[in-house]
């Protein structure tokens, strides 16, 4: 099979937004540096990158779902269970660590996979497979903790979701590290560009010989697993677990994705923008907190910031 | 002919499933049956349905109403802070004001979505976090109160035998079902759900229709949360968020096609005593509640596997997902 290169309008397009996106971070920097003395330090800025790195994680997946035209709305159940789960099995010791992640990995993947086969063989929506998915999830934690979770994080797991290394939160380590490998899987694999394929063309990317449900099935599953990740290393972050820890972070990530440029209808769009997103709405929590705007200020101020958004990216598109 | 048989087809399993569960209910606990838990389901029904129906109207089109929990929680909190509180003029105000903002707010998401052709799901995403913002202005915490005489009379019997909420019921739902099936607009949802381009070419005005159907939408959201506002005699500002999924999921399980065009309100009413008669019989059964949302789950994705429509689903499904996409570009230029 040939594999079909983006082509340079779409390339442009993307560096487009990107760039775009820097320059309302930067803005929001000088805004907040101004408002707020201290606000773009170089400390402040680690903070803010590290509770971003969380919402980033999430955000993987729910890039890789909206690409091929899907949503998911497991993530903060998936978080939740991750986190609870992470606590509860490595009970506070570094001998636990490595093969309690491996196995919720597993239940986490379990889960996507459950989502993924509804979706791509049942032909199920997305929004009401995911939905109702989630719905399992939050039953088997509630399950297995019975109501009062348990346990806490080891040491080295405290030291990857609170800690730094070489300076730097060692979140933003890992989110660096992800981020290079998930541009790199979207870009230059074959299976990242068949990603893409499922959300333009569905029926073009079956008769080209893609195997469109299984290519589906995995994003399912690799989202969850990412959810899942993102849910033990907020375990580190917490040290104990809290029910209800990943509630906000469905609604964070599409905000990301949609803020980041990627398409609604799959197709189009990228990681790199979905960080961009992730950041811009961390900073603006940030922000109006700092400036204290009570809670009812910052929904609306979020919700606006999405319509701004999308104004801007549909009026490219149809200039286009 | 046909299409009476193909609706049997679609709302029969949902009635059966949730006389079932009913029944199921009754016979282990005979007291379940009794006619005061009975007037207690339907009171506690009511939001499920009205949110179902908002929501029906907009699915049908093809699109969805994600700001339906944030009409439903501001129209709570204003209904619950109208001032003249106890007489006659707060209840001509609790009447209208909610109702008025429920359809403006649906009004506001339709304009956007209609005139500029941005995807529903994102900006009702976007305006439901701005209501729920502007919610929480007017009443940070649940609060507020309401005139008694509505508390009484919603939760009354006419007649002192007929519940109000039954009466309710069969209105919102009965009416609905005549807009849908019987007027001009009504026949034009079902026309622009099931193709846009073949409705907008056979001179549907389908951008009016979208216009009007998340209005209606913002309607009976309205309705839902002035309804709530008079059962819980005071106002929450989140009260709406478990109806966005909930209200989605009863659609769904009631038989509406979430691509659009398929589906109406015939099985919603089976569809919201499925919904609530779960956790109803959980409880009875002494479950612990954790094994709700598992049971919840099930449920959903049972309804959408077993039921005969989308077994039809899965065997069209090359022509639906052809003629979709062959929709798609003209849609993304708008």
């Amino acid at each position: 099979m040939q594999m079909p290169k983006p082509s340079m309008v779409n390339y442009f397009k993307q560096q487009k937004v990107i760039l775009l996106l820097l320059c309302v971070i930067i803005g929001m920097l000088i805004i907040g540096e101004v408002l707020a003395p201290g606000f773009s330090s170089f400390k402040h800025i680690q903070t803010i990158l590290r509770t971003a790195s969380f919402v980033g994680l999430a955000a993987i997946g729910q890039t890789l779902v909206i690409l091929t035209g899907g949503i998911d709305l497991t993530i903060a159940s998936l978080i939740t269970m991750g986190q609870i789960f992470g606590c509860l099995f490595v009970n506070a010791s570094d001998a636990n660590l490595w093969w309690s992640i491996l196995l919720i990995l597993l239940i986490g993947g379990g889960f996507g996979l459950i989502s993924g086969l509804g979706v791509s063989y049942l032909k199920i929506s997305p929004l009401v497979m995911t939905l109702a998915v989630s719905s399992l999830v939050n039953g088997v934690t509630l399950i297995s903790v019975d109501g009062a979770p348990k346990g806490r994080a080891s040491p080295i797991l405290e030291k990857l979701g609170a800690g730094s290394i070489a300076g730097m939160p060692s979140m933003v380590w890992i989110w660096l590290i992800l981020t290079l490998l998930v541009v790199l899987f979207l870009r230059k694999t074959i299976l990242g560009r068949q990603v893409y394929h499922l959300g333009t063309n569905d029926i073009a990317a079956r008769y080209s010989g893609i195997r469109t449900a299984r290519v589906r099935t995995m994003v399912y599953v690799l989202s969850a697993m990412f959810s899942v990740l993102t849910g033990i290393l907020l375990a580190g972050n917490t040290a104990r677990p809290f029910l209800g820890i990943g509630k906000e972070y469905t609604m964070w990530s599409i905000t990301a994705v949609v803020i980041g440029g990627t398409s609604m209808a799959g197709g189009s769009g990228g990681y790199l923008g979905s960080v961009a997103g992730t950041i811009i709405i961390i900073m603006l929590e940030g922000l109006l907190t700092v400036i204290s705007i009570p809670e009812a200020g910052r929904k609306i101020a979020n919700g606006l910031i999405i319509l701004v958004m999308i104004m801007i990216y549909y009026r490219q598109n149809k200039k286009r | 002919m046909l299409e009476k048989q193909r609706n049997a087809q679609m709302y029969l399993p949902v009635y059966i499933a949730a006389i079932l569960i009913y029944l199921l209910a009754g016979i282990l606990q005979p007291r379940f049956l009794s006619w005061s838990n009975n007037v207690n389901l339907l009171t506690r029904i009511v939001p499920l349905l009205l949110a179902g129906i908002a929501q029906t109207f907009v699915l049908l089109t093809g699109g969805i109403d994600l700001s339906v929990g944030a009409i439903i929680g501001l129209t709570n909190v204003v209904a619950a802070s109208l001032p003249f509180s106890g007489t006659a003029y707060n209840i001509i105000l609790w009447l209208t004001v909610p109702l008025l903002i429920g359809a403006a707010i649906g009004f506001s998401n339709g304009l956007i979505i209609s005139r500029w052709g941005f995807p529903p799901f994102i900006v009702t995403f976007a305006t439901s976090t701005i209501w729920t913002g502007v919610a929480l202005l007017i009443m940070d915490v649940p609060g507020g109160d309401i005139s008694l005489g509505l508390y009484r009379t919603i939760t009354g019997k006419l007649f002192s035998i007929i519940p109000v909420p039954l009466l309710l019921i069969i209105f919102f739902v009965a009416s609905s079902y005549i807009v849908l099936r019987y007027t001009s607009f009504g026949r034009s949802i079902y026309a622009m759900g099931g193709n846009k381009q073949v409705a907008r070419e056979s001179g549907i005005p389908v951008e009016r229709i979208e216009l009007y159907a998340y209005t209606a939408s913002g309607l009976f959201a309205g309705l839902a949360g002035m309804y709530l506002s008079a059962i819980m005699v005071s106002g929450d500002p989140l009260v709406g968020d478990p109806y966005v999924m909930n209200s989605i999921a009863v659609a769904v399980i009631g038989g509406v096609a979430l691509s659009g065009g398929r589906g109406g309100v015939q099985g919603i009413i089976g569809a919201a005593y499925i919904f609530y008669l779960i956790d109803n019989l959980l409880n009875l059964l002494g479950v612990s509640t954790f094994y709700q949302y598992v049971a919840k789950g099930l449920v959903i994705i049972l309804a959408l596997t077993l039921t005969s429509r989308d077994r039809g689903l899965l065997l069209s499904q090359n022509h639906s997902k052809f003629t979709e996409r062959l929709r798609r570009p003209n849609t993304k230029r708008n």
